[in-house]
């Protein structure tokens, strides 16, 4: 350590000149922004010409090019407008961050442009990439507004860009995205350690990872595509048994000659549910109900079940006792006439919420009778009773409004996954 | 061959004398024997011993248990003389690490157990058997337990294949198929366990379904794991029956006794084990084998007592095995420490080797303790029942030998994990013994559960009046706990002028007491908190269980280190030593969970417990985001 404290002196007045080459030999290395690299020495400028407005940076050519007619009206034009719906994705959205940045070196308007790039966003489908984000905090010139003494610090310097830093990050958190090193990065660049948009990043990187696995049935994102498979994974996620097994009892398909579409009926069932259903009197019917409506993030599938009534309280079948020559090696019951105590009582009812039994569910392509009678017939491949229990169907027709709503959401989903896939 | 001609010579002139001996009762010298006959027609009923059962209530009951149960020295000669070839054939005769490797004991290695009449050890004289008494059988099972597949095929023929026709077989059944089972011309197996069940009764598939003459049942199903499935000629069967019981036909489960000569039986091939691999275990397969109505094991229906009673009679040899076992591993193992020499010091000097062998041979002194005092108590005339305390021997010995065995290797080093060596073998064989005759999880519930059912009985109607809130009792209960909590002495009576225990030992004594006062408390409230629900609280029954197992240990080391120091045996002072140590050792650990069972300790983590299992299971996967994973 003590070397290295003598050697510094010296190799400070070797390169004394260039404080560059000190930095390198020391391999000290400054990142610097793709987009601003070539202009900071000017930016820097800038600030000094803010606290002292007399002296002017010697203007650059393209400026040249701006100034002789600084009182006409300058037109206005949408950058973003001028890529179609078609070509509207991360590369023409790159595209036109990088067109503003070159286009004047002070990045006149750049609030104006970022609030408007953030509204464009999800229009280009880049509104859940961190790169996109990052690219645009970079547009903010850097260290212009870290406040440089206390009394900046103390009241809200350069309020404007702080409130539009805050909006990026805003957006950000809308859609769920975690910033990471690069955002820090930027951000104590543009605005230093004690400004909005960096307490604002601080305040996403305490709660955002806390929040990340709050969920313990997480959605997959994105969703996929296939209906079978979103369905397989809807009963998975409402059986919420591991053991339930899952049936394709038909895939979708069209019959070329007479034009008939048959739709896809995936059902499950569990272990469980199939003794129940065994146990099932044969003189009360079972009912098909349905469509329920379950939300994956955005999109909203029916399903439907096959259940009972609850038996009425009168019948309903005693507990069986347990036969005292059941296990070989210990009693499974004491014959003591002992109740448990009420301290140590901790079941409790809060209402005693009781539903029928549910047998199966399933998901289907077409929401008519005849779908649903196909479920049923291959559900009795498994469960032979079934053949004997009067099944009832009593399916109402009010989701069916939902569910043109719902194709409205699908397309927009199928929109977004389109954008997905071409963004990929 | 010449060793094993003598050996069955001498057997031969032993049989003769054991005729003389019959004469004697077994178990008890004369003064304690008289006190037998007294107590016995006091009671007037056919007494059932109930030590560990009274301890449920806080009470000893020492006349159980002290003076330590003797044989007399015509049976101790009996005995010596059997030791000594049954310990020469092993030595000279069974190459163990062969019988490991080819997992298969050699025929003429069961022909010299054969004629050394090891398999009949407990048949009565009558029907060619050695007509041994358990005290006998277990010291045996010293020396047979030194090879474990010889061990586990001689316990399947005898300690539970041939035990149905033994203890619930008509006379006829008896003349028919024990004097073979004896000489050993046939081999039995026992079959319970099928693919779908273990324990539960309810699941199993075996089915027997009667002839239209009512003569003959056949007999339908599969049944697994079955020791000597392949070699035995005479199977214990369980299988369901019809049984028509007030009127209603139920399915009951009923034991045959069933001859391979019958036909339709088949094994199936021997399974690959992790040890004991010489013994022979199958699958057995049963395809409408006709069974003849007389061999019937009990009665129509009454199949479940059977099991019950075969599977609690035979746990009490375990103990001795091991012990066995773990003696002739501190002798192999002492060698080594005693000779290696690490940093210019023998390995027996350093502290933690030390540490190492005084754990096996207390472990051992407690195991042999409480399984010669159980062997005792069940050779006691009447029909003791000991299936609790044979229970409590099992689980206490399958564990202490799991990690004696283990700490031997670990002495040993790496020597111990060679195949070259013995060592690994036992490791091996051993592990089977917290598994088979009944899991020790099962075997804890079984041992809590009984007693607690005994203290139920007799509690309930105090604690009813304590919950209805009797003044009385309630007052009767507040002087109770003023009293402890002001320092109560407990004093059963073991220790002082008429106690029972030697001085020496009167501070191990005085922990046995109090732990057993405060026990009895303990399960009072037990039974106060959750009553009849006491079932469904595993976690708190196996607690129970340990202390009981503790108390157990700590009453058989007492009142067998009183007797020696009392008649002077050869190193009574180190029995002394070893009693003190394990009973500190217990007393601390019975406290310990004696306060984890109290109510709202906080050393009892049973809520925690309960909700990472649950978690896990949930998922049915270690849930923990790995050590590496990154949130941002």
């Amino acid at each position: 350590m003590k070397c290295v404290r003598v050697l510094l002196p010296l190799l400070a007045r070797d390169s004394y000149g260039d404080p560059l080459a000190l930095g390198q030999a020391w391999g000290l290395r400054r990142t610097f922004s793709c987009a601003q690299t070539p202009n900071m020495c000017l930016s820097r400028g800038f600030r000094t010409s803010m606290r002292k407005p007399t002296s002017k940076p010697a203007p650059t050519k393209r400026e040249e090019e701006a100034q002789p007619n600084p009182k006409s009206l300058v037109t206005f034009e949408d950058p973003f407008k001028r890529f179609d719906q078609d070509c509207r994705n991360k590369a023409t959205f790159s595209h036109v961050l990088n067109v503003f940045c070159k286009k004047d070196v002070r990045r006149r308007g750049h609030v104006e442009f970022i609030y408007a790039a953030l509204q464009k966003m999800p229009e280009f489908g880049v509104e859940r990439d961190l790169r996109v984000y990052n690219a645009l905090l970079d547009i903010f010139p850097k260290e212009v507004f870290v406040p440089q003494n206390s009394i900046q610090r103390m009241f809200n310097h350069y309020p404007r860009q702080q409130e539009c830093g805050v909006q990026v990050l805003e957006q950000m958190e809308r859609y769920g995205i975690l910033p990471d090193a690069e955002t820090k990065f930027l951000l104590l660049q543009i605005f230093g350690q004690k400004s909005h948009p960096f307490l604002k990043y601080r305040r996403m990187m305490y709660w955002f990872p806390k929040f990340k696995n709050i969920n313990p049935y997480p959605v997959p994102y994105p969703l996929p595509c296939d209906p079978v498979d979103i369905a397989k994974l809807s009963l998975q996620r409402i059986s919420a048994d591991l053991d339930a097994r899952i049936t394709v009892y038909q895939m979708p398909s069209v019959e070329e000659k007479t034009r008939i579409t048959h739709p896809y009926i995936v059902g499950i069932q569990s272990p469980d549910q199939q003794s129940l259903l065994q146990k099932h009197s044969p003189d009360r019917p079972v009912y098909v109900e349905g469509p329920f409506p379950l939300w994956l993030k955005k999109t909203c599938v029916y399903y439907y079940l096959l259940r009972a009534e609850l038996l009425p309280p009168g019948e309903k079948e005693e507990e069986e006792d347990i036969d005292p020559e059941r296990n070989f090696y210990f009693p499974m019951q004491l014959d003591l006439d002992l109740e448990r105590d009420l301290g140590d009582d901790d079941s409790f009812d809060v209402n005693e919420v009781e539903e029928g039994p549910v047998f199966a569910m399933c998901m289907v392509g077409s929401e008519d009778q005849a779908t649903l009678a196909q479920w049923i017939r291959g559900l009795q491949e498994t469960n032979p009773i079934l053949g004997h229990i009067p099944v009832v169907f009593r399916l109402e027709s009010g989701p069916l409004k939902i569910q043109a709503e719902t194709e409205m959401e699908e397309t927009y989903e199928e929109e977004a996954l389109q954008s997905q896939k071409l963004k990929q | 061959m010449t060793s094993l001609a003598a050996a069955r010579g001498e057997v031969g002139r032993l049989s003769g004398r054991m005729a003389v001996v019959r004469g004697f009762l077994r178990g008890l010298t004369g003064p304690a024997l008289l006190g037998l006959h007294r107590r016995r027609s006091l009671h007037g009923a056919p007494r059932s011993l109930a030590y560990a059962k009274e301890l449920f209530l806080g009470s000893i009951v020492k006349e159980e248990v002290f003076p330590y149960p003797e044989i007399t020295n015509e049976e101790l000669n009996e005995i010596n003389q059997f030791v000594g070839p049954v310990e020469k054939f092993f030595n000279e005769d069974v190459d163990s690490k062969k019988i490991d490797h080819d997992a298969k004991i050699p025929p003429e290695t069961l022909e010299g157990l054969k004629s050394l009449g090891l398999f009949g050890m407990q048949i009565p004289e009558e029907y060619g058997g050695l007509g041994l008494s358990n005290t006998m059988y277990a010291r045996l099972g010293e020396i047979i337990s030194l090879d474990g597949s010889i061990a586990v095929t001689l316990a399947a023929h005898q300690a539970i294949g041939l035990k149905g026709i033994l203890i619930a077989g008509t006379d006829e059944q008896k003349a028919k198929y024990l004097p073979k089972l004896a000489s050993g011309e046939h081999v039995a197996a026992f079959c319970l366990t099928e693919p779908g069940s273990g324990s539960d009764a309810a699941s199993i598939q075996t089915r027997a379904t009667a002839t239209a003459d009512g003569k003959h049942f056949l007999l339908n199903g599969s049944k697994v794991w079955i020791s000597n499935g392949g070699l035995a000629d005479i199977f214990t069967v369980f299988a369901r029956t019809e049984v028509v019981e007030d009127g209603k036909t139920k399915d009951k489960i009923t034991a045959f006794i069933v001859e391979k000569a019958f036909g339709g039986v088949a094994s199936g091939k021997p399974e690959d084990k992790l040890g004991i691999r010489g013994s022979n275990t199958t699958e057995v397969h049963f395809e409408n084998t006709k069974v003849p109505v007389e061999n019937i094991i009990g009665e129509l229906g009454g199949g479940f007592k059977v099991a019950m009673n075969i599977l609690n009679s035979g746990r009490f040899s375990m103990g001795s095995a091991c012990a066995g076992i773990i003696k002739k591993l501190i002798e192999l193992t002492a060698e080594y420490a005693c000779t290696r020499k690490q940093f210019n010091k023998r390995l027996s000097e350093f502290g933690l080797i030390q540490d190492k062998f005084a754990l096996m041979t207390q472990r051992t002194y407690v195991m042999e303790s409480m399984a010669y005092l159980t062997a005792g108590m069940m050779d006691r005339p009447g029909l003791p029942d000991c299936s609790v305390e044979a229970a409590m021997v099992k689980v206490f010995s399958s564990e202490s030998a799991w990690l004696c065995i283990s700490e031997a290797l670990q002495i040993l080093g790496g020597l111990g994990y060679m195949k070259d060596y013995p060592y690994e073998r036992y490791l091996r064989d051993c592990r089977i013994l917290l598994i088979f005759e009944g899991t020790n999880e099962i075997l804890r519930m079984y041992i809590a559960l009984t007693g607690m059912q005994h203290a139920g009985k007799l509690l309930t109607e105090k604690i009813k009046e304590m919950k209805k809130g009797n003044v009385g009792v309630a007052v009767g209960m507040f002087v109770k706990k003023l009293r402890d909590s002001l320092g109560r002495k407990v004093d059963f009576g073991l220790t002082g002028k008429e106690g029972v225990v030697h001085p020496s030992l009167e501070e191990s004594a005085k922990k046995l007491e109090e732990n057993t006062y405060y026990f009895g408390c303990l399960v009072e409230s037990l039974l106060y908190r959750f009553g009849k629900t006491v079932v469904d609280e595993q976690l708190a029954l196996k607690r129970v269980a340990d202390i009981l197992i503790n108390l157990y240990a700590m009453t058989a080391t007492i009142s067998r280190a009183s007797r020696s120091m009392r008649i002077g045996l050869r190193n009574h002072d180190h029995e002394i030593l070893l009693t003190n140590m394990f009973c500190s050792e217990a007393y601390f650990k019975n406290n310990y969970l004696m306060a984890e069972l109290s109510k709202h300790a906080p050393e009892n983590l049973d809520d925690s417990i309960k909700k990472i299992a649950t978690t896990v299971l949930d998922k049915r996967a270690y849930v923990c985001s790995h050590p590496l994973e990154r949130n941002f």
